[in-house]
């Protein structure tokens, strides 16, 4: 509080300071560890984690973007790759998820957005941009309108809605075990049937579908820019 | 006033039965996979990724009304 004004910051900030953090960490690792490399021996520990993940986001963008231009995309797709897999697997350590917030899934969603548009107009030029509303027909501009603005939506509402009902879901498990566990007369204070049961959940829900959506992502917004890089 | 909570919790419960259909539809395309896996054993890698990536968009649908029903449930 400064004077009369309350400052509020919401928990998904630390949490992307956090992850942040870690991304830094883990890339000053890998970069020390390259320089000192021996290139004509086998990679192993983190050097070999690094290589088979830049091998399969190569390969990734190389095959969803059928353009000569796709190496272009590929350091943006690996940035966000990490970030989104960091960041949905945040909720193992307690914190709350940045990609709970709707505002970070909006944002990821309208910088895709950017991009696509910019491939759009990059091949057809700005004329045969503003042409493709008007295709094939004049009255179907409303349709194609918001056939430009619908994978902003999708993609941020799907992002978000995963990562949050895998939280409340979690949240609601804890708190009937909290209940059970109450009902136990002296060691109820604690409890002690939430750990027992919930690693299971969290296995699925904060590993499984936290990478799955980071796949669906990666995936989306390369098809959607090969799509218009092709045109 | 409690007609208005009970219409909000028959609404979050008519919300969440987007997920019936969905259910069919990826168990359909669960069907369809394994049947291609049996006639091409060696595709298995990208059958199996191919399988997850659709399985995954499809279920989108039933996550909006999930989301739906949560944000009745909860703030409402």
């Amino acid at each position: 509080m400064i004077g009369n004004i309350t400052i509020q910051i919401q928990a998904e900030v630390i949490s992307i300071i956090v992850v942040s953090l870690v991304i830094f960490a883990f890339v000053f690792v890998v970069n020390k560890k390259v320089k000192t490399a021996n290139i004509y021996e086998k990679p192993k520990g983190i050097l070999l984690i690094a290589t088979i993940f830049v091998e399969a986001l190569a390969k990734l963008t190389n095959d969803n973007v059928n353009h000569k231009s796709a190496a272009n995309y590929a350091p943006y797709i690996a940035v966000l790759a990490l970030y989104l897999l960091f960041s949905n697997f945040s909720g193992l350590l307690g914190l709350s998820q940045p990609t709970k917030n709707y505002s970070v899934t909006l944002t990821l969603a309208l910088i895709t957005f950017v991009l696509i548009q910019r491939a759009s107009i990059k091949t057809v030029g700005i004329t045969g941009y503003i042409k493709s509303f008007f295709e094939p027909s004049p009255f179907l501009f409303i349709m194609n309108f918001f056939s430009k603005i619908a994978p902003i939506i999708s993609m941020s509402v799907r992002l978000f809605g995963n990562i949050t009902s895998g939280s409340i879901l979690m949240l609601m498990v804890y708190g009937f075990t909290a209940y059970l566990s109450g009902l136990f007369p002296i060691i109820g204070s604690i409890n002690f049937i939430g750990p027992l049961i919930a690693p299971f959940l969290h296995f699925y829900f904060d590993l499984f579908v936290g990478a799955i959506q980071m796949f669906i992502f990666i995936s989306l917004t390369t098809v959607f820019i090969g799509i218009e890089l092709s045109q | 006033m409690e007609l208005a909570q009970g219409l909000v919790a028959i609404g979050a419960g008519l919300a969440i039965m987007t997920g019936m259909m969905t259910g069919l539809g990826q168990g359909f395309a669960a069907g369809k996979a394994v049947e291609a896996v049996g006639r091409n054993p060696e595709a298995e890698n990208k059958i199996r990724s191919m399988l997850i990536l659709g399985a995954a968009i499809a279920e989108t649908c039933a996550i909006y009304g999930m989301l739906i029903a949560f944000i009745l449930m909860f703030i409402y």
